[in-house]
């Protein structure tokens, strides 16, 4: 291991703790994240899978300063990103500070890549606007650059392109220019949300194939969210399940799927339909629906779903404990234990 | 345009619903734009035909065809031995009970000020169908809503998933032939996603269904489907089994859907090639095979003349396939 590689292990490039965030809703409080805690080190991928509705959404708005203050009720933890040396504590900065660390340090990919483009606006000029204000380039150098950046997200006559409106593209293209803007100042973490999830499967594919080649080629940091295993399966490095605003099973990837150990991670395991069965084959699902982030309950949010729940679980809130090296779950009856009966 | 053969259509005494030589297009400002172009399938009492393809390759637009939503600019659809585009009116609209459909965003398909139960009685209403209350809680404990505590609510009072299972029960109401699924899972979360493909298949058998299933989740397909339909860039490219298209897919465009497929099992990524680019606008469409401008395999010949439907080299029966090459 290199010295440089050796210090990244040390201090992490970006740490959550005790992320919790609490929005003002319109039927009440939601507690959309709940004691959240992960690290992220350089160079690696974390994929983020839960259901619609389990906070994915909240916590990377949260991590790039974007929740809106009036609709934030509570926002408690820490989330420390390493930079030049120093270690800055996100949650504290005002939201001039953040926007100096949007591009440069963080970025953000968005599920719906028109809602990421401005409509009235060239793509030449909104990938070369982040990079006048944050690097100093002037027009030249940033369209220059503008066009770098376009060709290496692979599309074709780029030339052209940077004349053109976001409408005149289709989706794929559309979130290879907002990858594009994503990268263009070159930053330290990538959170992509759902980065694929409306696009076509021939499409994501090229997309998510793209977005690891570039992590691996700039040594970034990303975090992957979906609701789908199959898009983390093979590309992230571990993986965060979440259910309810918390994550119940991390693992690194490999293990995850070797050796799963929580109940609602199974489910979702066993419910995507597989090309490998039969036609026909009768798919496990998960009885009932995710719970509403409403005051809840106390004891395991998942307790209602789950095969292994006892009375015990209804009572008592399961801590996220570690199992294994870099394995943890949270729950009281996991997948191979002995006390589950029959 | 010349209309091609169709070797692909079967000859069974038991096909519920025929479409031959389908023609849909729309007027976009000055254009014509041919959603679909000449496309026949056929679909046997009680089977599932599922029908896959990238957005705006035509689906949904089939879909609607069938329905006479609107009735297509050319082409047949042949429902129980009668061609449906012909009729007009009372009869039209009696025939389309027999035909119902279902789709993607459940919540908004739902008249948001209605109740569960009128919702799913409107048909039986207007046909002045006997016992509609029974037959509204009957649909209703089938697609397993509690009509006791349901049946007064508002659709918004649901998640997505009920909503979806409301709006089955609304087109199980007037005991349809034939139903219509367009991406009736592609909202929902895996988990409740599971949910709803088992339920449909509990109510083809129940009901006696005959199902087309329009998706672009191969995955998915296959586990409803009995037969598989690929379309692209409003032509068919591929029709056989599930076995046939899935096990041996003879278009490059099948095995290029088939590839793309993110894959559970952390296997190595595979050797196949990728479909690189976009679909092309359907505006404008390339010249010969609709495919060629992506088609890894795309010859000379590919570009000037449009490849008919054949027997696929699977040798697999009723697995046909259009491309110059396939295999
Ligand atoms: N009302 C309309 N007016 C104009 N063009 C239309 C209309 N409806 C569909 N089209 C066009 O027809 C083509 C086929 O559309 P269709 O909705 O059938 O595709 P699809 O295969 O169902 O796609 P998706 O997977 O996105 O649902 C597309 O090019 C689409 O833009
Ligand atoms: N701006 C907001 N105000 C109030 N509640 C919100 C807001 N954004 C999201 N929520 C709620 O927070 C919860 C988590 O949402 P989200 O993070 O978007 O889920 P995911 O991304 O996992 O699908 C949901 O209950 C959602 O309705
Ligand atoms: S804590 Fe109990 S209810 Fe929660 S997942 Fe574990 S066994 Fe199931
Ligand atoms: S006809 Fe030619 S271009 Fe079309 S799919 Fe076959 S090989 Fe490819
Ligand atoms: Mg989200
Ligand atoms: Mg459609």
């Amino acid at each position: 291991m290199t010295d440089s590689q050796h210090q990244t292990q040390q201090v992490p490039l970006l740490r959550v703790e005790e992320l919790t965030v609490r929005l003002r809703g319109e039927a009440g409080i939601v507690h959309a994240v709940s004691d959240v805690s992960f690290q992220l080190q350089r160079g690696q991928t974390l994929g983020i899978v839960g259901e619609s509705g389990s906070g994915k959404s909240v916590m990377a708005r949260a991590l790039m300063g974007l929740l809106p203050r009036r609709a934030t009720h509570l926002m408690e933890g820490s989330v420390s990103l390493a930079v030049d040396g120093r270690v800055l504590e996100l949650l504290k900065l005002s939201e001039r500070e953040f926007r100096t660390l949007r591009g440069p340090r963080l970025a953000m990919v968005f599920q719906d890549p028109m809602t990421a483009l401005n409509p009235v606006l060239t793509l030449g000029v909104q990938i070369a606007e982040p990079l006048q204000l944050h690097l100093g380039l002037n027009k030249a150098q940033a369209m220059a650059r503008a066009l770098e950046l376009l060709t290496q997200v692979g599309i074709p006559d780029p030339e052209g392109r940077l004349r053109q409106y976001p409408h005149q593209l289709s989706g794929g293209m559309r979130q290879r220019v907002v990858i594009a803007i994503a990268l263009a100042c070159d930053p330290q973490v990538l959170l992509a949300d759902e980065p694929t999830t409306a696009l076509d499967v021939t499409v994501q594919r090229q997309v998510l194939d793209l977005l690891l080649a570039l992590q691996r080629e700039r040594q970034m940091g990303m975090v992957l969210i979906t609701h789908d295993l199959g898009v983390v399966a093979n590309r992230a490095d571990h993986i965060a399940v979440m259910y309810a605003g918390r994550i119940v099973e991390y693992a690194p990837t490999s293990r995850l799927f070797s050796s799963m150990r929580h109940p609602y991670t199974e489910a979702l395991f066993k419910s995507v339909p597989r090309l490998s069965d039969p036609s026909h084959t009768r798919l496990h699902a998960i009885p009932g629906r995710p719970p509403q982030l409403i005051d809840p309950a106390p004891g395991c949010a998942f307790a209602p779903r789950c095969p292994n729940a006892q009375q015990r679980c209804r009572r008592e809130t399961p801590a996220l404990a570690q199992i294994g090296d870099q394995h943890l779950h949270a729950c009281f009856y996991p997948i191979g234990s002995k006390e589950v009966g029959a | 345009m010349s209309e091609t053969s169709n070797p692909q259509l079967r000859a069974r005494d038991d096909i519920v619903l025929k479409v031959e030589h389908l023609v849909v297009t729309f007027d976009v400002g000055r254009e014509l734009v041919q959603a679909v172009s000449d496309v026949s399938f056929d679909i046997a009492r009680g089977e599932t035909l599922g029908l896959v393809g990238e957005s705006g390759c035509g689906k949904s637009t089939v879909g609607r065809a069938i329905m006479q939503l609107p009735p297509p600019k050319g082409g047949k659809v042949i429902f129980k031995g009668q061609d449906i585009t012909q009729l007009e009116g009372e009869a039209l609209r009696k025939t389309r009970t027999a035909l119902q459909m279902i789709f993607q965003d459940p919540i908004s398909s739902l008249n948001p000020r209605r109740r569960v139960k009128d919702i799913i009685a409107e048909g039986l209403q207007i046909w002045e169908r006997p016992n509609q209350r029974a037959r509204v809680e009957e649909v209703m404990e089938a697609v397993g809503l509690d009509p006791e505590t349901a049946a007064d609510r508002r659709p918004h009072q649901f998640s997505g998933g009920q909503c979806q299972r409301i709006c089955i029960a609304r087109s199980l109401a007037l005991d349809p032939d034939v139903l219509i699924c367009d991406e009736p899972v592609s909202a929902l979360d895996v988990s409740v996603q599971a949910q709803i493909l088992n339920l449909l298949e509990d109510m083809k058998a129940r009901y006696q269904l005959t199902m087309v299933f329009v998706a672009h989740n191969l995955a998915v397909v296959k586990h409803i489907s009995d037969r598989v339909a690929v379309m692209y860039l409003g032509k068919l490219c591929e029709i056989g089994s599930v076995d046939a298209v899935y096990q041996h897919p003879s278009h490059p465009y099948t095995q290029a859907l088939l590839a793309s497929i993110p894959e559970l099992e952390t296997s190595q990524e595979d050797a196949i090639p990728l479909l690189q680019g976009d679909i092309p606008s359907p505006m404008n469409p390339p010249s010969g095979c609709r495919f060629r401008t992506r088609c890894p395999k795309a010859q000379a010949i590919c570009a000037q003349q449009e490849p008919a439907m054949q027997a696929s080299p699977s040798g697999i029966g009723d697995h046909f396939v259009a491309c110059h090459f396939p295999g």
